[in-house]
């Protein structure tokens, strides 16, 4: 077959291609954090290492900007969004994976089929509805449309379709509810599943971007639209906006320092976002 | 499966037990005792439960999604600039007409149609090779790879179109590298879509050989050594054994891509370009925005959100009828 020469020399071709991509992903985000780690004055250099180190553009950021209160505000919507999703999907998959019931396959196709639908199609009629019920400009009306969310059905659905049967069997000899034995039984196995999915919708929510733009059209709402606004009213100031961006990611960033294997099997294993 | 709850078991009734009566939820864990009650509402009792459990989601879909889509159907008859003071006036299919007579429109579609075929390399062909390359290595040095190729994704939209706009800025980091003087990548008709592509390409691609990868992973990789061992060369068992096995995966990453394309720029654009100069880089989506919530002209946005949808579906059936076809002889 292949010689361990080839073999090796291979093996250096796939460390290089490796190599290079992941310098092309990680230098951008290097870049964001080496501009704002510059001196206040040195907002055009270009040198690659920045130096002198200063925290200059992040003490101008925290004067300029309610940073504070954008990342709570932040943490709130993407926090009570997943936790919502969660919840309503958790309770949808459970009827689609424990019962079989008239209507089953189409209702469960209805929840997909959102899945291909396009926000932009619905956008004018959801505002409308929140102009009406008075939650424009309004952290709940950015949390409240989104409450269902297709991936996270599919995806309990399948966990819990994979379940041994035995336990819920056994739960039911028992004399248990369907909801009782959904939280004592389904829930705490699927305990992986469900921290997984819960770190996905966050981190989706967190990033999330036109239906917060269109909802909350004050920049200092929440830290895409505060960014947004930064990098229109600071325009050149690239030291400032680099580190208010960077304080944007860094609670995604930390949580994925913390857990990046399974935030990337989950994200790899919903596909796209 | 565990269907019986309660004793009679979820027979379901035909005409399905969607009525919700008070006190369905908690009769239902228990649902035992009720022998003097008639059969019939026994029998609907029982096949309660799981609706009641879609109750919560069901109820989103409708609000939130179905109920938008009827109401955009019949805001695409109307001219009516979104404001409740002024009156709703019913046109027919005049929108429809300026939807498909609307040279801007026609643009924003070729330029949809660029972004889809500027980023399939990037989410198919790229990830194709490289996760090909990368699956002799060992454990420890992929996963160092796969987290730091994989991080793109998790950057913030807003964040990541700020530091590009920099490193393309006249005075930025592109620029000075390619000794470019003070090229404005951003306002150049020439380079504006290029640009939005480019950046989106970087999101993608270590996401998108992440999802090859895992799908190689399911791949036994006996299947291209006995092909190997008879005599077949790395590349043909590659071209005739592996990529064969991949192709499931890789018609949901084209059918992901198609879809999905429009939206993943939509950001991008609107913190970037606003989809100028000259509209050179706008597309479907962000027009459609722009129809609706700059310009006001609701009935028109709703059309071409109509028009748009119907298009994306078609092609989305197309390409799962594709993916049913070719992948049953995956197992």
């Amino acid at each position: 077959m292949s010689s361990p020469g080839t073999s090796r020399g291979r093996t250096a071709a796939s460390h290089a291609l490796l190599a290079v991509l992941s310098l092309v992903s990680l230098f951008p985000v290097y870049w964001m954090f080496a501009s704002a780690f510059r001196e206040r004055g040195d907002t055009f250099d270009q040198s690659l290492v920045p130096w002198p180190l200063s925290l200059g553009n992040y003490r101008y950021v925290f004067d300029s900007l309610d940073v504070a209160g954008l990342l709570a505000n932040t943490l709130v919507v993407a926090g009570v969004t997943a936790a919502g999703q969660l919840m309503v999907c958790l309770l949808a998959a459970y009827a689609f994976a424990a019962w079989d019931f008239r209507g089953r396959s189409v209702l469960f196709m209805a929840f997909v089929a959102t899945w291909l639908i396009p926000f932009q199609v619905t956008m004018v009629s959801n505002y409308l509805v929140l102009s009406n019920l008075g939650l424009l400009n309004t952290l709940a009306g950015v949390i409240v449309p989104n409450l269902c969310s297709a991936l996270a059905v599919i995806m309990l659905r399948q966990h819990m379709q994979a379940f041994p049967r035995e336990l819920l069997d056994a739960a039911r000899m028992d004399g248990r509810g369907s909801w009782t034995t959904l939280w004592t039984v389904v829930v705490p196995n699927l305990r992986p599943a469900l921290a997984s999915l819960s770190i996905l919708l966050f981190i989706s929510a967190w990033n999330d971007y036109f239906w917060p733009a269109l909802v909350l059209q004050r920049a200092n709402s929440v830290v895409q639209l505060g960014i947004r606004g930064y990098l229109t009213a600071e325009g050149d100031d690239w030291g400032a906006v680099m580190a208010a961006s960077g304080l944007a990611c860094l609670p995604i960033l930390a949580l994925y320092l913390a857990m990046q294997r399974q935030i990337i099997d989950a994200f790899v294993r919903s596909g796209l976002r | 499966m565990f269907v019986e709850f309660a004793p009679g078991g979820a027979v379901v009734l035909p005409g399905g037990g969607v009525t919700v009566t008070p006190g369905g939820a908690a009769a239902m864990p228990a649902g035992r005792g009720q022998a003097a009650r008639p059969a019939l509402a026994r029998r609907v009792l029982a096949a309660l439960p799981p609706y009641l459990y879609l109750l919560p989601g069901l109820a989103c879909l409708v609000v939130w999604t179905y109920k938008p889509i009827i109401e955009a159907v019949q805001l695409s008859f109307y001219h009516w600039n979104l404001l409740p003071t002024s009156p709703r006036t019913y046109v027919g299919l005049e929108n429809y007409r300026r939807v498909f007579s609307l040279p801007q429109l026609r643009g924003a579609a070729t330029n949809t149609l660029w972004y889809i075929l500027g980023l399939l390399p990037f989410s198919i062909v790229v990830p194709t090779v490289i996760a090909l390359t990368i699956r002799d290595l060992g454990d420890r040095a992929r996963s160092v790879y796969r987290a730091l190729i994989f991080l793109p994704i998790l950057v913030a939209p807003v964040a990541t179109a700020a530091v590009w706009r920099w490193l393309l800025d006249p005075r930025g980091l592109v620029n000075q590298a390619l000794g470019l003087g003070h090229y404005n990548w951003l306002r150049e008709e020439n380079t504006a879509l290029l640009s939005i592509l480019a950046i989106c390409a970087w999101q993608i691609v270590g996401f998108a050989t992440l999802v090859v990868s895992a799908g190689l992973t399911g791949i036994s990789a006996d299947y291209g050594e006995a092909a190997q061992m008879d005599g077949a060369s790395r590349w043909q068992a590659t071209r005739w054994v592996t990529l064969p096995l991949l192709r499931s995966t890789l018609l949901f990453m084209l059918l992901m891509t198609v879809l999905l394309s429009a939206q993943w720029t939509f950001p991008l654009i609107d913190v970037l370009t606003q989809g100028g100069p000259a509209d050179s880089s706008t597309n479907v989506y962000y027009l459609l925005w722009d129809f609706g919530f700059r310009s006001l002209d609701s009935g028109l946005a709703s059309a071409a959100g109509i028009a748009f949808f119907v298009v994306f579906a078609a092609v989305a059936a197309v390409l799962v009828r594709l993916a049913d076809r070719y992948s049953f002889a995956d197992n």
